[in-house]
């Protein structure tokens, strides 16, 4: 393609302008071939299927076929291999045991006792407000009548949790300590972090079975990476004059450890620890499709009925539950105010914990003895907001009903479609051929590799038009991402006022799991793609808002003082100023953004929207776990393809 | 290298030394080992650097620290004092050479040794304090003596003591940060007192420090001076600091030590350009002595002048010869050592006032300093 617009080669262009401006002509150009081959030979050559051209005796090669030879063999050897024997069934039983173990104690506290502890728990960390916040959360639990699902993957957040940190902080502190672990870890941790949450899911189906063990694996897998990463960072920056003041008073290395690293390191470490809480909390729900019980079930049971209103409800619980444990978690971590609160003297504090202690133990021996009311969270006591909210959506519905409809159809007629069949009718090797051509733009002959390797595996793995259909959404998707970021950021950072007003907003949303997001998208458009993308690009704004606005905030206020004594136009001052100093921040947005939208669109497929995640999903109601796999591993293709792409695109 | 030794063969010895350092180097990069005794270690600094990638920090140092003396090692930074005195306790390991503590060789000790070393007999004050802000003074101070397994109580007997001793009483239970950097300094040297070393250890401890706050931490180091008679090494480079508490200065440039004596010796005596060119702001009428300056009398000369001690600095004896024609005697007892004459003292004066010309002007030769024959006074 470099021969057919040889002027449009980026190495012509100079300065950071010229360059993208080189960039953008480059693009154009790459979808001009693209769209010139599609109008020339559409529909000629779909991806090939290599595999069936094979003789016979390698045929295995093809990987969907392996996966199913691979889980045929799981099946078969389960009850007899000494790997699941000693190895996998043990830890299976032992993590599903745990979750059973946590649950049951949950049960014996009886609901007085566990809503007690839980605000008692709060109130000694984070202070009142936080207390009548879980409060609330509990309250919602019982009222909806969702208790037993809650308390079910409360049992398992802690369950993963435990395992993550178990995991994550010892290795995290080795990778503080040492350079040559922190080589080794940094790039699987950077692999595992742009894995979109839904491709671990197969993997621990094929180990563990459906279930709760899979499920806690899973989540616990997905929520390392930020133990391991700020436990390393935190024990890296612990002041090294007091490392050295310490040493030279004779500390031994275990007294340095203990004694001076870990308590410095305390604060952060913790930091990494509610980070871990809350990707465990957003894992958790989305591993419920692969058996996990809980309130995702429950979202994921009331989506499958499109039923809005029991999701509505699942959601909030779930959506309180996130909140909470994220006040609580960070207040811990902020030390001080543990210190400060609760206020009143020390006794009184004292006398309350312990009387509030007591109390619980009173609930778990009257649960004991067998008093009726403690055995559960009594039916008399809930309320059922789903009538109302499904009455509500029918009246937005009523409203705007046929406007979101005809926006959806207007969205798949005029944008998704011909994306989708642009794509998928193109010659595959010119798809491979323009992403390598982006690639290159982007980042030079390494990503212009790495790229087309992305996507001409997605083909060898058998779902090259899965794959093209989740690139079309996740394009879609990102563009309005992005541009409406990067509005919204802009104004942001020029309004002391809106940013004030969209801080918390943003706060909120971030920590947020994102199955959530798809309840209300599917009260608004029903089910498909639009929903998906509509998700997608909820979940994506905050990040790219947020790094935008603090971006250009954080421009030398120096430089900015210059450009305007020099007469610069507001407009001026932003392009010629500010976005260019902002630049790291704003490539970073639009890293994030992506990655954040291509793992929203994959779990829109529980709504809809087909394709990879939908391969994913129905590979794991159905069995087949050679659709699940290599659509599991298409989208990890997806995701590396991007992340290079918009990485790469930050570097140079 | 003979120059820094030259300052110390004049000196009588008083003992054994406490510390002595003999052909220490340090030299940081890949493949420091081979700098060391190759060919190569003779070049300077940047080609060493520019040949083989290593940075030779300290090159070849060797002193003695007397018992009970402030011995102050003084340089500009870079110029490798504090990995000097990091390889005292090998918070940095020497690439080669070595350091006895009476006569035993540090370098030699393992790891737990090291450790039994650090525990009881050196200790370290550090410019940047060191302390650990999740712990309470108390908690920082008794650190030393916690990683040696002393329980609580009796450490934190201990550590009371030593928080009185600065005179941080009733603080014991803040933390650093709530702290002014004067008083967090305090609690780092109550931490180091509180293990009872016998050697201290001070890496520029107050240049991080208001000048005020500074010269109230030199007489708080003066004054635990006299009452513990500790060994210390004191890294600074700030000069009058050096010689307020120095008993002896080091000087460091480019991770040698070009020369160390007493302060009459570096601003009467330099070595060389350097040393002069650091000590010309010092006012030789307040550093020179009387002891210093005496030479034996003329047969001619009148022995009835006044009478001072030999410690006597040149700013006090001018009023004395102001008064009549005779010489200045000093004696020790009864005991007449030498006298100083009004033309002794006058090319004193003479020397700091080329000096302040010599900013603007011409460099005085080489010549002009150190007084004519003298000897180092015997001790009184």
């Amino acid at each position: 393609m470099a021969t057919a617009y040889p002027g449009t080669a980026p190495a012509a262009a100079g300065g950071p302008a010229g360059r993208v401006v080189g960039r953008l002509a480059w693009g154009l150009g790459v979808l001009a071939v693209l769209l010139t081959g599609y109008a020339a030979l559409h529909g000629r050559f779909p991806f090939p299927d290599v595999y069936a051209a094979l003789p016979d005796r390698y045929a295995w090669v093809e990987p969907a076929a392996l996966f199913d030879r691979a889980y045929a063999w799981v099946v078969a050897n389960r009850n007899t291999s000494p790997l699941f024997l000693y190895g996998f069934n043990y830890l299976s039983v032992g993590l599903g045991s745990a979750v059973v173990l946590i649950n049951q104690a949950l049960t014996l506290l009886a609901w007085p006792g566990v809503v007690l502890l839980g605000v008692l728990a709060a109130w000694r960390v984070a202070g009142g407000r936080v207390a009548l916040l879980v409060l609330a959360a509990f309250a919602v639990f019982g009222l909806t009548g969702l208790w037993n699902e809650a308390m079910t993957t409360l049992a398992l957040i802690t369950t993963s949790v435990l395992i993550a940190l178990l995991v994550g902080i010892p290795i995290g502190i080795a990778a503080g300590r040492s350079e040559r672990v922190e080589r080794l870890t940094r790039p699987v941790l950077d692999f595992m972090q742009i894995m979109p949450a839904f491709a671990y899911l197969m993997p621990m189906l094929l180990l563990f079975g459906i279930g709760n063990p899979a499920a806690a694996v899973a989540t616990a897998v997905y929520a390392v990476p930020p133990a391991v990463r700020i436990t390393a960072m935190a024990v890296r920056d612990v002041d090294a004059g007091a490392v050295e003041a310490t040493t030279s008073l004779g500390s031994t290395p275990w007294q340095l450890l203990t004694k001076v690293r870990l308590p410095l390191a305390r604060r952060t470490i913790l930091l990494g620890v509610n980070q871990t809480i809350m990707l465990a909390t957003s894992m958790v729900v989305i591993a419920s499709v692969i058996g996990a019980g809980g309130l995702g079930d429950a979202v994921y049971q009331a989506l499958n009925k499109v039923d809005v209103g029991r999701a509505f409800e699942a959601g909030v619980a779930i959506v309180l539950m996130a909140i909470a444990l994220d006040r609580v978690t960070a207040a811990a971590g902020s030390g001080g105010a543990a210190r400060e609160l609760p206020p009143g003297p020390r006794r009184w504090r004292r006398a309350v914990l312990g009387a509030g202690t007591l109390l619980a133990l009173g609930a778990a021996a009257g649960r004991l003895a067998g008093v009726g009311w403690l055995a559960g969270w009594p039916d008399a006591l809930t309320v059922s907001a789903a009538g109302l909210v499904n009455a509500a959506n029918d009246g937005v519905q009523a409203l705007v009903g046929t406007w979101a409809a005809g926006f959806a159809a207007a969205l798949l007629a005029v944008v998704l479609d011909p994306l989708r069949t642009l794509l998928t009718d193109s010659p595959w090797w010119l798809v491979v051929l323009a992403a390598a051509a982006i690639g290159h733009a982007l980042g030079g002959v390494r990503t212009a590799l790495v790229g087309g390797a992305a996507i001409l595996l997605t083909g060898l793995l058998g779902v090259w038009e899965f794959g093209m259909d989740t690139l079309s959404q996740v394009i879609v998707a990102a563009l309005v991402t992005v541009s409406a970021g990067f509005v919204a950021g802009v104004l942001a950072a020029r309004s002391d006022r809106l940013a004030a007003v969209l801080r918390p907003l943003l706060d909120a949303m971030q920590t947020l799991p994102p199955f959530v997001y798809l309840i209300p998208v599917v009260a608004l458009f029903g089910i498909g793609r639009v929903p998906a993308l509509a998700a997608a690009v909820v979940y994506a704004l905050p990040p790219v808002i947020r790094l935008v606005n603090d971006g250009i905030r954080g421009c030398s206020a120096g430089a900015v003082e210059a450009a305007v004594s020099q007469g610069s136009s507001r407009w001026q001052l932003l392009t010629k100023v500010q976005l260019p100093l902002a630049r790291s921040s704003l490539l970073l947005a639009v890293n994030q953004g992506i990655m954040m939208v291509l793992a929203m669109v994959v779990i829109g497929a529980l709504v809809g929207a087909g394709a990879l995640g939908y391969g994913v999903v129905f590979g794991m109601a159905q069995n087949q776990l050679g659709l699940g796999m290599t659509s599991g591993l298409a989208i990890v293709c997806l995701g590396l393809l991007l992340d290079r792409m918009t990485q790469s695109a930050a570097r140079t | 290298m003979t120059l820094p030794t030259a300052g110390l063969a004049d000196r009588p010895p008083t003992g054994r030394p406490k510390i002595a350092v003999r052909h220490l180097w340090k030299v940081f990069g890949r493949g420091a080992d081979a700098v060391v005794g190759s060919e190569t270690a003779g070049l300077d600094r940047d080609t060493i650097r520019a040949r083989t990638g290593c940075t030779v920090a300290v090159r070849d140092v060797s002193f003695d620290v007397l018992p009970g003396e402030i011995f102050v090692v003084m340089g500009l930074s870079g110029s490798g004092k504090s990995t000097l005195v990091r390889c005292v306790t090998r918070l940095i390991e020497p690439t080669s050479g070595q350091v006895l503590l009476d006569g035993a060789d540090i370098g030699a000790a393992g790891p737990k040794e090291l450790r039994e070393l650090r525990r009881h007999k050196l200790a370290m004050v550090f410019q940047h304090f060191g302390l650990l802000a999740h712990r309470r003074v108390i908690d920082n101070v008794a650190y030393g003596l916690e990683v040696r397994g002393m329980p609580r109580p009796r450490r934190y007997e201990r550590a009371r003591e030593m928080i009185e001793m600065v005179g941080l009483a009733g603080y014991e239970d803040s933390r650093p940060g709530q702290l002014s950097g004067g008083m967090q300094q305090r609690v780092g040297l109550a931490r180091a007192l509180a293990v009872d070393p016998e050697v201290l250890l001070f890496d520029e401890p107050f240049s991080a420090l208001d000048p005020l706050i500074r010269r109230d931490m030199q007489q708080e180091v003066l004054r635990l001076q006299r009452e513990l008679r500790k060994t210390a090494v004191f890294i600074t480079h700030d000069l009058s600091e050096a010689l307020r508490l120095g008993d002896r200065i080091a000087i460091m440039r480019d991770g040698e030590l070009v020369q160390a004596g007493t302060a009459e010796e570096l601003v009467g005596r330099p070595a060389d350009d350097y040393v002069r060119d650091f000590v010309r702001d010092v006012a030789r009428t307040d550093v020179l002595t009387a002891g210093w300056l005496m030479r034996p009398p003329r047969p001619d000369e009148p022995l009835d002048g006044p009478v001072a001690a030999p410690g006597t600095v040149v700013r006090e004896i001018v009023p004395m010869l102001a008064s009549g024609g005779a010489p200045v005697r000093v004696v020790a007892g009864e005991r007449l050592l030498g006298v100083v004459g009004g033309a002794d003292v006058l090319r004193v004066i003479a020397e700091d006032q080329a000096d302040e010309v010599g900013r603007t002007g011409p460099v005085p030769t080489a010549g002009a300093s150190g007084p004519p024959g003298a000897e180092r006074p015997v001790e009184a």
